[in-house]
């Protein structure tokens, strides 16, 4: 035993006087997410150093509502509110024709004209709710700000519509109706679920995707939504590319002759395999409490549940640990790791969708095929963590994380005792 | 336990259809240092390979300190330190830090840890070096302390295969200085090595090797006498000459000729009758001998009678 520990941290002394290791394992994640987020986010916490103009809105309300309640006077109030007042610079109009020569004349660069028959038709089954959104043909940043605004807000509404249905046809099937009266009822109970759904202002849904509700949280608590991600995607690839870095020791020791010297020394081949595992295992523990830690103070990411947190980056860790194993093992010398470290990895990280973790609407057929690649099971758990899935909702990609770093491992360690035998 | 520390019987080993060592068999006795003498490729570092439980022999047995390669490589392991022909350090630690990591690896620790490091360092002369990265060092820095990290643990046996390749006149001294040291403190040495010079002045015993056999076996003074009163004579000419070889193989009193490099080495029966003859066939063929060296009977002799090659070859 304290011969493995000897090992491990030999190993450990060496990776981290390494200055290129320790910028890959620390610097690299940071310095791409920072880019992104500094080129799409703004600093948290307040600083007024970067400052987005607010987006200049037309609001007109033309929705007549059902039985006291106006859905789209509730979106009126949303976008008028405070809570968005440093992303949309709103001002109610009467008229849709106002609206629009405002726009024509650049005194506003969107008008949000919500019909008539909103109400009815989003809470009604025939149908579809809609909304116009006149534009500045120009703009391309605000109109997208302002639909996913918007999508946010009536989101809501489809759920609250989703639920009325569903509790409907349970009484109809048991011969029941229920009236109009009932039915907003449940649409509105739906509506405090949502409210107060294990969080204060963002809840789960069944798909395990975060629904912030607006007007709630800082703004940097909103950065971090989307910057969690990307971070996430940068964590895992470099993780994986440590994985694979510090199972190359064996492949470096082998070189130096030291890995021949240590076989000549009674010490079992388990014992020194295992110490350097260790070693591996090691670095990606500190490499991600520190991307996690360091990322929650520098970006406001919150990482969901504690406990959820420590399963996927345990999980995480197994599984770069292990597939770093099996890709060394293929591995005959120092020369042929660069292409490995730098090709293999990157096209895996490709396929496993870390690299596009900051694009809306990815197909879905893409966020499938991900799951071929160990880092987009990753990926998955991050994911879901991210977006404050409970435990039960990270058990399938937890399993499959493990499964992969045992595997994997197992091959690995199989390939490396045959040809040190 | 028998007075030898080293028991080697009918060793084999071949990769495939490679035999790189056939039926070798010797014994070290505790305290002696053994050489194997060969050129590259005799199968020296195959067999210290086995001896370091590195490879498993294909047939054959050997115990180390009454420890079977076989049935015991632990044991066989713990009695014996080893230097690798190659040097293998980390080059990113510094020299202190190597034998701290390599003594643990044998089992120590602590002060006793401490002490040994303090004891080898001073016996190679790296103490003033100790806290210096290992890549600062020079080539003859290196080797030294790759011998000193098979010391660590005081072994029984130490195995040194080819420990002063490549190195300067100074550290070679330096090396060859401890090895007699590490001996007259009772250390067993089995020494690889195609320098004849060095068998010559360290061994107890001489095994010389040559394509994976033992073709000769005994002290430096047996070995010599295998080649009688036999002289040999180094010539060099001016430009290289395929006739003047066959023609001096065939002059009375030659007994070998080998070349290598524009030298020609002969073994004949006596140098004083045999040279003017040599210069006769020379001038014959309009060939000059530009220098002329006589040596006494050596180890190098005794390689060139028995295989009619030079140990460089």
């Amino acid at each position: 035993m304290k011969k493995l520990i000897d090992l491990a941290l030999k190993d450990l002394r060496r990776a981290f006087s390494n200055i290129f290791g320790v910028v890959m394992m620390l610097g690299a994640p940071f310095l791409i997410t920072g880019l992104i987020y500094f080129a799409f986010g703004g600093v948290a916490g307040g600083d007024d150093s970067f400052n987005l103009q607010p987006i200049r809105a037309q609001i007109v309300n033309l929705d007549a509502g059902i039985t006291g309640f106006n859905a789209g006077e509730q979106l009126s109030d949303f976008l008028l509110s405070d809570s968005v007042s440093r992303i949309v610079d709103a001002t109610r109009v009467e008229s849709e024709a106002e609206a629009r020569i405002a726009v024509d004349e650049q005194v506003a660069d969107i008008a949000v004209l919500i019909p008539s028959g909103f109400t009815a038709d989003a809470v009604g089954n025939q149908a579809e709710a809609s909304i116009t959104l006149y534009q500045d043909p120009t703009l391309t940043l605000a109109p997208q700000i302002m639909r996913d605004l918007i999508s946010q807000f009536t989101d809501g509404f489809a759920g609250a519509k989703i639920a009325t249905d569903i509790v409907q046809a349970q009484f109809e099937s048991r011969g029941l109706t229920l009236s109009q009266e009932e039915n907003q009822a449940v649409a509105n109970r739906y509506a405090e679920q949502l409210q107060s759904g294990g969080h204060d202002h963002e809840t789960q849904t069944a798909s395990g995707i975060k629904v912030v509700q607006p007007g709630s949280g800082t703004e940097a608590e909103q950065g971090g939504v989307y910057i969690g991600p990307v971070m996430a995607g940068m964590m895992i690839f470099f993780v994986f590319f440590m994985g694979a870095n510090g199972a190359q020791s064996i492949i470096i020791e082998d070189e130096e002759g030291t890995l021949q010297r240590l076989f000549t020394t009674p010490t079992p081949r388990g014992t020194i395999l295992g110490g350097k595992l260790i070693a591996v295992v090691l670095i990606l523990i500190f490499q991600t409490a520190v991307l996690l830690i360091a990322s929650g103070l520098l970006f406001d990411i919150q990482w969901g549940e504690p406990l959820a947190a420590f399963l996927a980056s345990l999980s995480m860790i197994l599984a770069a640990a292990g597939f770093g194993v099996f890709v060394m093992s293929l591995v005959k010398s120092t020369r042929q790791t660069g292409p490995i470290l730098g090709g293999v990895l990157t096209v895996t990280g490709m396929l496993g969708g870390l690299f596009t973790t900051g694009i809306p609407d990815v197909p879905a057929f893409l966020d499938r095929a991900k799951l071929a690649m160990p880092q987009g099971w990753a990926l998955e758990i991050w994911q879901r963590v991210l977006a404050g899935a409970s435990l039960e909702m990270i058990l399938t990609p937890f399993a499959v994380l493990i499964a992969i770093g045992v595997v994997f491992f197992s091959i690995g360690v199989l390939i490396f005792r045959r040809r040190f035998a | 336990m028998s007075n030898q520390a080293i028991q080697v019987h009918d060793l084999h080993k071949d990769f495939g259809e490679v035999y790189a060592v056939k039926g070798v068999s010797f014994d070290v006795n505790q305290g002696e240092i053994f050489s194997l003498l060969g050129p590259n490729g005799a199968g020296k570092s195959t067999t210290i390979s086995i001896m370091s439980c590195l490879l498993e022999p294909t047939s054959g047995e050997a115990t180390v300190m009454g420890h079977s390669i076989k049935q015991d490589p632990m044991g066989v392991k713990k009695a014996i330190g080893v230097v690798p022909q190659e040097i293998a350090l980390y080059p990113d630690l510094s020299a202190r830090e190597n034998l701290n990591f390599w003594g643990k690896m044998y089992g120590l620790r602590g002060d006793h840890l401490a002490e040994r490091a303090d004891a080898v360092l001073e016996m190679v002369g790296l103490s003033d070096r100790q806290k210096s990265r290992v890549d600062t060092f020079s080539g003859g820095m290196q080797r030294r302390l790759n011998i000193a990290l098979a010391l660590m643990h005081n072994p029984d046996v130490v195995i040194m295969d080819e420990p002063t390749v490549g190195i300067d006149p100074q550290s070679r001294r330096h090396i060859l200085d401890n090895v007699k040291r590490l001996n007259e403190d009772g250390m067993t040495v089995l020494y690889t090595t195609h320098y004849m010079e060095e068998a010559q002045e360290l061994s107890d015993h001489i095994a010389i090797m040559d394509h994976g056999e033992i073709i000769a076996f005994g002290t430096n003074d047996e070995l010599v006498k295998l080649v009688g009163e036999q002289d040999r004579i180094d010539l060099t000419i001016d430009f290289h000459s395929d006739d003047i070889l066959e023609h001096w193989k065939g002059v009375d009193g030659v007994h070998r000729v080998s070349t290598e490099d524009g030298t020609y080495y002969l073994l004949v029966e006596d140098s004083n009758l045999v040279l003017p003859r040599l210069f006769d066939t020379a001038n014959e063929l309009g060939v000059r001998i530009s220098s002329v060296e006589i040596q006494e009977p050596n180890l190098e002799a005794v390689f060139l009678h028995l295989t009619g090659r030079t140990l460089r070859d």
